[in-house]
């Protein structure tokens, strides 16, 4: 699935937060995002994956544009984000959770819920099936039966990437994964991307953390004030001057 | 004692009745977020669809669908007539617009059935007596019937597809709209069930009691106190809380009379307001 960012703009009363933002991913590639805190990498997310209205600019998802749709139908036309901070149904099991997040369920119908019940209830087997590889690759078992909102900070993390998978994504927007997570379980993350990268999901992933971003993308982008001031492999980028003299400028990042 | 245990009894059936109608208020809470004012009417509405169906049919179950199904309707075209336009506005709005449609009800109540009471035809039952304790046949019919709408109402819930994703949206709605849940399906479900379960309220209340333009109406306050006493956007402790009050009405009677029994509704309100505003289960305070 290729997705194109064209030309993405927003502005708030005058102030341009992001400023004809122009990013092509590939089918199956991953491409990392980066730039100092300010610079508009979060609004970005929201205006491809719909949270928030662009003025200007479209988003092309294999050929179809989808800027002007809700972040459901985005959602349902296979790209999904996760969240900085991560969210999660915190009155639902893990398992609940990741089954909420399923596409297509035909017992979304209260009356195919009563009047169906073995369509439903086949669909219900093939999501739970489902759930459970999730649950396994993510080595979630242990928790699989306990409220969302009781889980550790990572383990929170890695229900979020359970339930972008669960949507059947094929473009998923990680904001800044490895915030707050410890070095192993980064190193677990990463390798969990990595797997599914190569089973042809596209990632494009916002990262404060350089050294784990650059051994996971094959290309960077880097942001500053609202525009796109530098791009290529993570070699090149990080000897920019320009991008040094952005992240100098503006402090640590 | 057997006279406690009688109130008791009858406490628990109008507890039920307040529980069915606290529920509803609950689940429009929370999942569309908003207290809806209506919640009383939608009652009435479908006690009159009951009464009309009841003589059209000559059965009082057939009767009681067709009032369930009114209700349903009732609330899913005030969801497309006016929370709909109104939901990305402030919940206030809503409030007041539930008035609205609760007043907009009660006047086309009355204006078609009038504003004498009517009563539902049921057979005259002699009470049995268990132990001593007078127990009216009907009301064990009525927590019957209460017990059994809950139930489905949780099946729904917990145990369905849709349910699950209505428990989602309450949950958290921004991340509902992220996993690909359209809110539409979810609201017109969430519509017909808190319908629904309001015209049961009714209909039940009704056949307790009599049927007037005013009486789901006067529901209004205990149904919000059971919201509230359960936490509110917690159907459970709704229904716990509607029996809770139930109780305590009937059990103040005879030491507050007939008349006042439903200023205790406006006590529970007020203290758990005051002293746990979270209420009985509830994980939230205030407005969200």
């Amino acid at each position: 699935m290729i997705l194109n960012i064209n030309d993405v703009s927003k502005a708030y009363s005058g102030l341009v937060v992001v400023d004809k933002v122009s990013i092509r991913l590939d089918d199956g590639e991953m491409i990392g995002v980066i730039g100092p805190n300010g610079a508009g990498k979060s609004t970005l997310f929201s205006l491809v994956t719909g949270f928030l209205e662009a003025n200007d600019g479209d988003v092309v998802l294999d050929g179809r544009s989808i800027g002007r749709q809700s972040a459901a139908e985005r959602a349902r036309h296979g790209m999904v984000r996760t969240f900085q901070v991560p969210r999660e149904f915190a009155n639902m099991t893990v398992r609940e959770n990741l089954m909420a997040a399923a596409p297509r369920q035909s017992g979304e119908n209260l009356i195919n819920a009563f009047f169906r019940p073995r369509l439903v209830a086949a669909q219900e087997k093939e999501i739970g099936a489902r759930v459970d590889e999730t649950i396994a690759f993510l080595k979630l078992e242990r928790v699989a039966d306990s409220l969302a909102g009781q889980l550790s900070g990572g383990q929170k993390k890695l229900l979020e990437l359970g339930r972008a998978l669960m949507t059947g994504a094929r473009v998923i927007l990680l904001d800044e994964p490895f915030a707050g997570v410890n070095p192993v379980l980064i190193e677990e993350l990463s390798s969990k991307i990595r797997e599914l990268n190569a089973r042809g999901i596209g990632f494009l992933i916002i990262e404060h953390d350089l050294g784990a971003l650059s051994r996971l993308v094959s290309k960077l982008y880097v942001m500053d004030r609202g525009r796109l001031i530098a791009s290529g492999t993570p070699q090149e980028v990080l000897a920019d001057p320009l991008v040094r003299e952005a992240y100098i400028g503006g402090g640590l990042a | 004692m057997t006279s406690f245990v009688e109130l008791l009894l009858s406490g628990i059936t109008s507890g039920l009745i307040i529980g069915l109608a606290g529920l509803s208020v609950t689940l429009v809470f929370g999942i569309a977020r908003f207290s809806n004012a209506a919640t009383g009417d939608t009652m009435t509405l479908g006690a009159y669809g009951a009464l009309m169906g009841t003589s059209l049919t000559g059965s009082l179950l057939a009767g009681g669908l067709i009032g369930l199904v009114a209700g349903a309707l009732s609330a899913i075209l005030a969801y497309l007539l006016v929370f709909r336009p109104l939901q990305n506005r402030s919940p206030i709005s809503s409030l007041l617009a539930s008035i609205g449609v609760a007043f907009f009800i009660r006047a086309v109540l009355g204006l078609v059935f009038g504003h004498d009471q009517m009563v539902f035809q049921m057979d005259l039952v002699r009470p049995f007596r268990l132990l001593g304790v007078r127990i009216q046949p009907n009301d064990l019919k009525f927590a019957g019937v209460a017990i059994l709408t809950l139930a489905l109402v949780f099946v729904v819930l917990h145990l369905t597809p849709i349910g699950r994703r209505m428990r989602a949206v309450a949950d958290n709605p921004l991340l509902a709209r992220v996993s690909g849940i359209a809110p539409r399906a979810v609201m017109f479900t969430l519509w017909a069930i808190a319908g629904a379960v309001a015209a049961v309220a009714g209909i039940l209340l009704g056949m307790k009691t009599v049927v007037s333009p005013e009486s789901g109406w006067d529901m209004l306050l205990p149904a919000f106190a059971a919201a509230v006493l359960g936490g509110i956007g917690h159907p459970v402790g709704a229904v716990l809380a509607g029996v809770i009050i139930g109780v305590a009405q009937e059990l103040a009677t005879p030491f507050v009379g007939f008349t006042y029994k439903i200023a205790i509704s406006f006590l529970v309100l007020l203290l758990v307001l005051l002293v746990r505003p979270r209420g009985l289960f509830g994980k939230i305070e205030g407005v969200r």
